[in-house]
């Protein structure tokens, strides 16, 4: 039996398939992440296994029940930040437990437990408005981790945390998987869907591959990225790297551009070379393995965090 | 039980620690009991003056379970919706209609804590009331339909308007464009005949009026609204807002899609 069973998922809003025939299966105690940029649908289909929404056709089953029958299981984390600023951490978190059925008494002794597995005990009576937005993240996964909780749906958890609380959240997310609890990462970060066990690449609506890290990059990124810095960015410099990188793609990257190529070592310094002799400095050239954002460019054609802004 | 009792604590916490629900709430009412007690009683025989004064306390009440109602509470609403708490009840075995037991409990809780600290506040700068135990059970009736119809406009507020600085300008603005318009701040006589109707046909006002009647004395009134048909168009019309409030709060207020 898997944790969460989707089957030809379909959800339309406005005339537009945000889900398009959506198949996915996830055993219990794994660590998924479905990845793609905004508007591929990954939330849509989060809030459908959360049992916030409900799709137009198709199957979605948490461990074999419909997901409004299976509330019990499911540990959700919206986006948003919902915990209330105006309580402590918490009095935030014994709501939640009342909420579940807990008695004060229960209550207390549960949150004391989860607070100390999310690392904020000594910031229990604090009021969550100074918390860090990472304290905060912690707080709200400290509502989805109850006894019981089997499915734990976190949607982009670490949008806007700084990369040491991104760290520290993820550190404290691999405490939970040894509990056996299924998790589902929503993400377009690709270093966030490198940690789990198993990616799910999502973009208009459909499942576009899905494997585990390794796999993904195998099968779909076998190439070495070249990321190439320049004084500046012109067309002319697009046009030396794409006589380079395979089937002539290039990716923006942050500060550059970023080429395919299944010999690294040699096309790097033909790249030097080319840039030098048509007039152009490189600030910085470098090689690396694909990253799963790399994988999605190459199904795609499109640079992930460009799909997403 | 510990659902609605975990939606009461969680509201009323969040409640008294928003000062602006404070300020509006709480302490407008009692500024405007303190102005008018010593401003607005002209040039009334000696005698009567402590009951005009019980009169603008008992409006100022009314006043601030109007705030209650329709800001706080669909600013409760609308707020949750707004950071995503709803998506996050919605995915949890609750019931909705536990949590609105608890929101609309907190929100009478405050209501009549503010109600209370201004007749205390009215009582302290000499306003007076007049009333047998009958009586006096009556207007807490009142007070009890007020409670309604505004948390009635509230639910609606609440559910109807998506972020939280709307539903509270709405809640506010409903709240003091009613006031303004239906002789809460302002004698009844002094209306536009148009208002006047206004303000026995809107069940806010009206119970007011019956409140100041029976606890002021007949002679604070302008008209009589106690008469059977004016009470039963009274509690007709505060059940009616509540109900259509909590069918629209329960039917949309906790559909997302």
């Amino acid at each position: 039996m898997f944790a969460v069973h989707v089957e030809n998922l379909v959800k339309t809003y406005d005339s537009r398939r945000v889900l398009d025939g959506v198949n996915l299966d996830v055993p219990e105690g794994e660590f998924y992440a479905l990845m793609g940029p905004n508007g591929s649908g990954k939330t849509t289909l989060a809030s459908i296994i959360a049992a916030v929404k409900t799709q137009d056709s198709g199957v979605a089953e948490v461990y074999s029940r419909k997901p409004a029958q299976a509330k019990e299981f499911i540990g959700y984390v919206p986006q948003e930040n919902f915990s209330s600023p105006k309580l402590s951490g918490k009095e935030n978190l014994v709501y939640f437990a009342n909420l579940l059925g807990y008695s004060r008494s229960q209550a207390n002794q549960l949150v004391a437990e989860v607070l100390k597995n999310v690392g904020l005990s000594e910031e229990a009576d604090k009021r969550v408005a100074k918390y860090s937005g990472g304290m905060r993240k912690r707080l709200e996964v400290a509502t989805a981790i109850f006894p019981g909780i089997k499915v734990l749906i976190l949607d982009e958890p670490t949008t806007g945390l700084d990369p040491a609380a991104r760290r520290s959240f993820f550190s404290m997310v691999r405490d939970i998987m040894d509990r056996k609890t299924s998790i589902i990462l929503i993400t377009h970060i690709g270093s966030d869907a490198e940690l789990a066990s198993r990616v799910g690449l999502i973009d208009n609506g459909k499942m576009i591959a899905e494997g585990t890290p390794d796999e993904l990059k195998r099968k779909h990124a076998v190439e070495d990225v070249i990321t190439v810095e320049t004084a500046v960015k012109t067309e002319s410099v697009l046009s030396v790297l794409k006589g380079y990188s395979i089937n002539g793609k290039v990716a923006e990257a942050e500060t550059g551009y970023k080429i395919y190529s299944s010999n690294g070592d040699r096309v790097l310094a033909d790249v030097v070379r080319s840039l030098d002799q048509t007039g152009h400095k490189v600030m910085r050239i470098e090689m690396a393995r694909p990253t799963l954002e790399d994988v999605f460019f190459r199904l795609t054609e499109r640079h992930l965090q460009e799909a997403t802004g | 039980m510990r659902q609605i009792s975990a939606a009461y604590n969680k509201a009323v916490k969040e409640l008294l620690r928003e000062k602006a629900a404070l300020f509006w709430t709480i302490a407008w009412p009692i500024i405007w009991v303190l102005i008018g007690s010593f401003s607005f009683t002209g040039s009334a025989p000696q005698g009567v003056i402590p009951y005009i004064r019980g009169s603008i306390a008992i409006s100022m009440m009314v006043f601030a379970l109007m705030i209650a109602g329709m800001s706080n509470l669909s600013a409760s609403i609308a707020g949750d919706r707004a950071n995503g708490l709803l998506s996050k009840l919605i995915s949890m075995p609750i019931k909705p209609y536990k949590d609105f037991i608890g929101r609309i409990s907190a929100v009478i809780t405050l209501s009549l804590l503010a109600a209370a600290l201004v007749i205390v506040i009215g009582t302290a700068v000499g306003a007076r009331f007049t009333g047998t135990g009958v009586e006096i059970l009556q207007a807490v009736g009142f007070v009890f339909l007020v409670i309604c119809a505004s948390a009635g406009v509230g639910l609606i507020a609440g559910t109807l308007i998506k972020n939280l600085q709307g539903a509270i300008m709405t809640g506010v603005g409903i709240a003091v464009i009613t006031s303004a318009i239906s002789g809460l701040f302002a004698p009844y006589e002094a209306l536009p005949v148009p208002l006047q109707t206004f303000a026995r046909v809107y069940p806010i006002s009206s119970a007011q009026a019956s409140i100041v009647h029976l606890l002021a004395g007949p002679d604070m009134v302008a008209y009589n609204p106690l008469t059977s048909g004016q009470i039963t168009l009274t509690i007709a019309l505060s059940f009616a807002l509540l109900l259509v409030g909590t069918v629209l709060y329960s039917r949309l207020g906790w559909k997302l899609e």
